[in-house]
């Protein structure tokens, strides 16, 4: 099976090297997509050997992970994974995530914080911005996802093919959910850990999510 | 009663007299090109009504005033003003989307293009 492992970043390369090279022995590729940084990342994630695409301007992680996607479909991908570059996900988890795929029991595998796994989030964000999310993405996609922003999941190659992410923003994450619960796929959750180094994305980036989310709904 | 439509009438004149200008701006810029067709004739139309609302504000007074509304007619002007400004707004923001969305294709073009 062709395990493909996109890594969107946008100024990582504090972390990026790292990542890369935690991940390429769990997979056959790694694909990074730099999304306009204007520190060395794609430098440096050039100089580990791996697959680097390039947006000369930056568009999101949403478009950076399509791009991605689009990518390793080209190259014959059977599983996408999609692996930030911040260093909060552990790649050991990368089996797990793929687990369910590989078995046959699932087309499409979301990550999450709060099935068990432990975790030094903020206050703030376990106690407000989080149940706020879970909210937003019930309100969105009647799902009922524990956590509905998590950027670790893994794709087949029928979800990857059926699941064409439109929003550029943050709003990805939500659309990527409300599209596989709308296209019959299979679905599971698994526990994933979270390391926090900072805060992350912050209420005002919500507001955003749901300002885009709200066009999207006007437009199409 | 007399000083009061005195007053309106200058009003009216004062705001003739602008539109006038801004009218005068419009053609010289169609000569020296600077604008195109399209862009010409919409702010034309939109300042030949302007003018046209303004010399029979008086018929427009009396039209809302029939109606049961208490503001003027230049109340009314604004409020339709105001809401055609936000209808503007809304889809000059669509239109934004749009074109985001269209970089977005070509960015993505020249990353998937690229041999290097």
């Amino acid at each position: 099976m062709k395990i493909f492992c996109i890594i969107p970043a946008y100024n990582e390369a504090k972390t990026i090297t790292g990542v890369i090279n935690k991940a390429k022995p769990l997979v056959s590729k790694v694909v990074v997509v730099d999304d306009g940084s204007i520190d060395k990342t794609k430098e440096l994630a050039k100089a580990q050997g791996v697959k680097v695409l390039s947006h000369i301007i930056n568009r999101g992680q949403g478009a950076a992970l399509e791009t991605g996607n689009q990518y390793a479909l080209r190259e014959g991908a059977d599983i996408i994974i999609h692996f930030d570059a911040d260093g909060q996900f552990l790649a050991e988890e990368i089996n797990d995530i793929i687990a369910p795929i590989r078995e046959g029991t699932a087309d499409i595998v979301f990550g999450s914080r709060f099935l068990g796994k432990k975790s030094n989030m903020p206050a703030f964000k376990k106690y407000v911005i989080i149940p706020l999310a879970h909210l937003v993405n019930k309100i969105f996609t009647g799902s009922n996802l524990t956590d509905p922003q998590n950027g670790f999941r893994a794709l087949s190659k029928k979800a990857a093919e059926k699941i064409k992410i439109e929003q550029d923003g943050m709003a990805h994450n939500t659309e990527i959910i409300s599209k596989a619960f709308g296209s019959g796929l299979k679905i599971k959750e698994i526990p994933v850990t979270v390391i926090y180094h900072d805060f992350g994305q912050r209420f005002s980036g919500g507001l955003k999510i749901i300002k885009d989310l709200i066009l999207a709904r006007i437009i199409n | 009663m007399r000083y009061a439509l005195c007053e309106k009438m200058l009003q009216q004149i004062i705001a003739l007299i602008i539109i006038a200008f801004f009218l005068a701006r419009l053609f010289w810029q169609k000569q020296k090109k600077q604008i195109g067709a399209n862009e010409f004739i919409f702010w034309l139309i939109f300042w030949l009504l302007a003018a046209g609302a303004i010399i029979v504000l008086k018929w427009i007074d009396k039209l809302v005033a029939n109606l049961g509304f208490s503001g003027s007619g230049i109340d009314i002007l604004i409020y339709i003003a105001i809401v055609i400004l936000f209808y503007f707004i809304f889809r000059l923001r669509l239109r934004l989307e749009k074109i985001e969305k269209d970089i977005t294709k070509i960015i993505r073009k020249i990353s998937l293009d690229d041999k290097k």
